[in-house]
């Protein structure tokens, strides 16, 4: 083979999507393959996004070899089953995403479909009955997924719900014991070469010239390389996403810790609610169209569990994402290569899918192949829809006409991917589905019915099975998840004996 | 109608026809659909045998088959997969069975670990890390099992089919089953306000109305070519061969689990065993082939012992299979070579997406643009797994072939084939009916390798465990060893 020297790969930012992307190239390629180095400047502070995070996230920690009970330690981490919507259709109204199914198919006919039946009759328990996370979730409780697929604990998954800058500085950690060098400066021009406008080099504000083959912008919404440098554009999606600001606070734990994070529908928004051991995390997500900056921040202070610790952080942002995330020799992960709220803890994912697939894809250190480029880009493209078709979903099947934000998105044009998706559900209760991408069936069907997209009919299918042994079957279930969640810890007691917090 | 349809006729005697009724009758029996099928008789330009994928068993145990029964009855054997000869030029030779490849590396998939060895000067077969390639090549078969060993496991399989006896078998048990059926010929249909298919009128004048109607008559499409202007999506300039001639031939000598292709400069022939028999056939374009000499060449190809049969091709789909209350389903729909045998998978894919999207209403639009949707993605895949078997590797040289090798790429294998060439991964659509395992025994059956191989995937591969690799090769020529010769199996089969 050809020995080729090694990739010279160039970091700009470090926050959590900066030092993921460190973390997992030193991991996948060896030494010698590999230079990798991050530039950051303590100056300027990190947005620190999604304390919250997806099951995905544990597979990015197991493949590039980090022990998640000692990172949940150091991290101040609590477990998370899913999320649950408060007020989001109806004022009043609470459901819960679950991380696991409900219920699992019956000749060959999906689980919910029954349910629809049985609804249909008058005769259907609530849907979150046939959810162990949920039920687990509702009361405060928590255990490990186990593996034996007969046991229904292995029905569900987890995910974290942690310090998004501790996680960066365990990764900093663990990048640089495996020789990822920190460069500590503000980049203050970005040197691009005459024939072909790819980046030869970074100026750094004390005089230092960085030069590199791969470029990878992790500087955040202004997008320091791929916009400011590249003028790659930006596809905005704010006519479906409508809000453009957050205001986040940490403040004081009352209460157990919940196993899942909480979204509140707001006048202008909604309010995030994250625990963590330490502390509680909240934000508002707020559409400055519909609230000023004052208001909302009045509005979230007002609305903490427990006593705010330190002032209001803003945060501004457009919907949308990169018309190109790899371009030329750059690739913008995280908010530089997009932005979508953290309604359903996506940006964490997408950094992960971003720099994951990234690694799988490339194979030249010396040129990056135009097919490589754009299939990559195809796929985060897909990622990135997909995730977007979710959240507007959340906005639009909504039921309030106490706030013009709600007005506006349930009489807005949604995107045709959804409205197909929505409609197609509408009718009769079938979720599509897709092979790669986030949110599976029980996903969809969660926010469906959440936000009160009920369908009229059901799969003829369903009628198959005679109503006293679907009735038989169903009981059965809710008691068994019933028994299985009456077995469990609190959450509390799980993470005390678990991971309880230590300091790095 | 708001009611879910109590009805629906079927238009269509051959096989497709016999599997969508048998698989309606089935999945609705505790709603007694009224189901009647129209049989015109069959067309005589069908094809005399068929060579199927392994989803076929799924549908043949839904509707309580015996396969073995259905073996023994029709004259079937079993099939591996194919052995494609000349596709590479006439020496060439490469076969893809529908089996798994050696073992994952460290997550790395074992087809870019043998990309790796060919890259580095060091090729090996891919043959030689399959179960069902080596029984292939050596007239082994037995089905997988769920052993101990994982290999007994490690692969599926197709079926052999005599078209006439496996339609006659499905008949009877279609009728069985208690699907009544009408033998006469379509005159004509009469149509509702809507535009929606009110009845058919057969020749002696009587109208059989339904809710919904199937159109299961093959290639001539009886009921769609009805409906008014035509949607479809030619394919004729990706694929170009428009003929297909097939004959009875004799039985093969102790033949292989396998159908047997050979490329030649106009098409290709195929030959596939059955129990007592063999049937034959050739696929080519009339442009530059007459039929007088595709059936010469047909003849000195095999032994032929009945007149062969000749039928027009038109490769391309139906934009819209599901149109108001008339559903087009196999050939009616999707007119595709039969290279890859997926002719009675696509039948299959129709009926069985139908009856998890059976309409609530006698509308049935949103039923329809997703059932049309999801057969389209299926489509457009076979499609493309279809013409890469023109267009990898170096090919063969002839007109034929130079000018579909010339024709731009539909978009999407376009894509598929660009980055596999860049860094040898494999990357599917939401719909596709093959997998990667798959794609990967064409390619690299075919030669076409990667330009290079991803950084990481080099990175894993490089800590191959060799001697575990070299140990499998080992395993699986002493398991097939083991196996019974391919014809002993068939016909020990009660």
């Amino acid at each position: 083979m050809i020995v080729q020297r090694p990739l010279n790969v160039v970091i700009v930012g470090g926050g959590t999507a900066g030092w993921m992307a460190a973390a997992a190239f030193t991991a996948a390629l060896k030494p010698e393959q590999r230079r990798v180095r991050l530039i950051e400047s303590s100056e300027i502070g990190t947005v620190g996004v999604g304390e919250a995070t997806l099951p995905h996230l544990r597979m990015f920690n197991r493949r590039i070899g980090i022990d998640e009970r000692d990172l949940m330690a150091k991290t101040q981490a609590t477990f998370k089953l899913g999320i649950e919507f408060v007020d989001w259709a109806r004022v009043g109204d609470s459901y819960i995403h679950p991380f696991g199914a409900y219920g699992s198919r019956m000749a060959g006919v999906p689980f919910h479909q029954y349910w629809l039946r049985q609804k249909k009759q008058g005769q259907a328990a609530p849907l979150e009955a046939y959810s162990l996370p949920i039920v687990a979730a509702r009361q405060g409780k928590f255990a490990l997924p186990v593996d034996d697929p007969a046991s229904l604990l292995s029905t569900f998954g987890y995910a974290f719900q942690f310090d998004a800058s501790l996680y960066a500085s365990y990764l900093r950690g663990f990048a640089e014991q495996r020789g990822v060098q920190r460069i500590e400066g503000k980049v203050i021009d970005v040197q691009l070469r005459g024939t072909d406008g790819w980046i030869e080099s970074l100026k750094l504000e004390n005089g230092t010239v960085v030069a590199g083959d791969l470029f990878i912008d992790c500087s955040g919404f202004r997008g320091l390389l791929i916009e400011q440098a590249l003028h790659t554009g930006y596809e905005e999606w704010t006519r479906w996403l409508p809000c453009d600001r957050a205001v986040a606070v940490p403040s004081r734990n009352v209460g157990p810790l919940t196993p899942y994070t909480r979204a509140t529908a707001r006048e202008a928004g909604w309010q995030w609610r994250i625990p963590l051991q330490h502390r509680t995390g909240n934000g508002y997500v707020y559409s400055s169209n519909f609230i000023s900056d004052d208001a909302a921040a009045e509005k979230l202070l007002s609305r903490l569990d427990g006593e705010a610790l330190g002032t209001p952080r803003f945060l501004r942002f457009v919907a949308g994402r990169r018309r190109k995330t790899w371009n030329k020799n750059c690739v913008a992960v995280g908010l530089a290569g997009g932005f979508l709220e953290p309604l359903e803890s996506t940006s964490i994912y997408l950094i992960q899918i971003a720099i994951t697939t990234l690694i799988d894809y490339l194979a030249d250190s010396a040129r990056f192949d135009p097919r490589i480029v754009d299939a990559y880009n195809r796929w985060i493209d897909m990622e990135y829809d997909r995730v977007r078709d979710f959240l507007i979903l959340h906005y639009h099947a909504n039921q309030r006409d106490d706030a013009p934000i709600w007005n506006y998105c349930r009489t807005m044009a949604v995107p045709d991917s959804l409205a197909q998706r929505m409609e197609l559900f509408r009718h009769r209760g079938r979720v599509i589905t897709y092979k790669d991408g986030l949110f599976l069936e029980a996903s969809w069907l969660a926010v469906y019915l959440g936000q009160r997209v009920i369908p009229v009919g059901y799969d003829l299918l369903a009628d198959a099975l005679n109503a006293t042994e679907l009735e038989r079957r169903t009981r059965s279930l809710r008691e068994q998840i019933e028994q299985a969640v009456a077995r469990m810890p609190t959450h509390e007691q799980f993470l005390g004996n678990y991971c309880p917090a230590k300091l790095a | 109608m708001n009611a879910p349809p109590r009805s629906v006729a079927i238009v269509g005697g051959s096989t497709t026809a016999w599997l969508c009724a048998a698989a309606l009758k089935r999945a609705f029996q505790y709603r007694d659909l009224d189901l009647v099928v129209l049989d015109p008789g069959r067309s005589a330009d069908d094809p005399l045998g068929r060579w199927t994928l392994a989803s076929l068993r799924s549908i043949h145990s839904l509707l309580g088959l015996k396969e073995s029964d259905l073996v023994r009855r029709t004259g079937a054997t079993f099939r591996l997969g194919s052995e494609h000869r000349g596709w590479q030029g006439d020496a060439s030779r490469f076969v893809h069975v529908h089996g798994e490849l050696g073992i994952n590396i460290h997550n790395a998939p074992f087809h870019e670990y043998l990309a790796l060895r060919a890259l580095t000067g060091r090729p090996e077969n891919p043959e030689d890390y399959s179960l069902a390639a080596v029984a292939a090549r050596t007239g082994k078969f037995a089905r997988p099992m769920n052993g101990h060993n994982p290999l007994t496991s490690s692969f599926t399989y197709g079926l052999h089919l005599d078209e006439l006896a496996y339609c006659e078998y499905l008949r009877e048990h279609t009728k069985r089953a208690g699907v009544s059926h009408i033998d006469a010929q379509l005159s004509d249909v009469t149509f509702r306000d809507d535009g929606h298919v009110a009845a058919l009128v057969l020749a002696d004048g009587r109208r059989i109305s339904a809710d919904y109607f199937l159109d299961c008559s093959g290639r001539q499409a009886l009921l769609m070519n009805r409906l008014g202007r035509a949607d479809w999506q030619d394919w004729s300039a990706w694929l170009r061969n428009d003929r297909m001639v097939s004959s009875g031939a004799l039985a093969m000598d102790d033949p292989s689990a396998v159908t047997r292709t050979d490329a030649t400069d106009v098409g290709w022939l195929w030959r596939i065993p059955l129990a007592q028999s063999s049937v034959a056939g050739y696929v080519y374009s009339s442009q530059f082939c007459g039929d007088n000499e595709a059936v010469r060449q047909l003849r000195h190809y095999a032994p032929c012992v009945s007149e062969p049969t000749l039928c027009n091709l038109r490769q391309g789909r139906r934009a819209r299979p599901w149109t108001r209350n008339c559903i087009a389903i196999g050939a009616s729909a999707i007119e595709l070579e039969p290279l890859v045998g997926a002719d009675l998978h696509v039948a299959q894919l129709g009926v069985a997406t139908l009856i998890e999207l059976f309409p609530l209403d006698g509308h049935g639009a949103t039923e329809a643009s997703e059932y049309n949707r999801i057969i389209g993605e299926h489509a457009d895949a076979l499609r493309d797994f279809t013409i890469a078997h023109y267009r990898v590797g170096v090919g063969r040289s002839a007109a034929h072939w130079a000018a579909m090798r010339a024709e731009p790429l539909p978009q999407s294998l376009a894509e598929k084939l660009d980055l596999y060439c860049a860094n040898g991964r494999i990357v599917l659509r939401d719909h596709e009916t093959f997998d990667v395992v798959d794609w990967a025994w064409l390619l690299l059956g075919s030669g076409c390798l990667p330009d290079e191989l991803g950084l990481h995937a080099r990175t894993t591969l490089a800590s191959a465990p060799v001697e575990h690799i070299a140990g499998l090769r080992v395993a699986i020529e002493r398991l097939a060893g083991s196996m019974p010769r391919h014809m002993d199996y068939v016909r020990q089969q009660r």
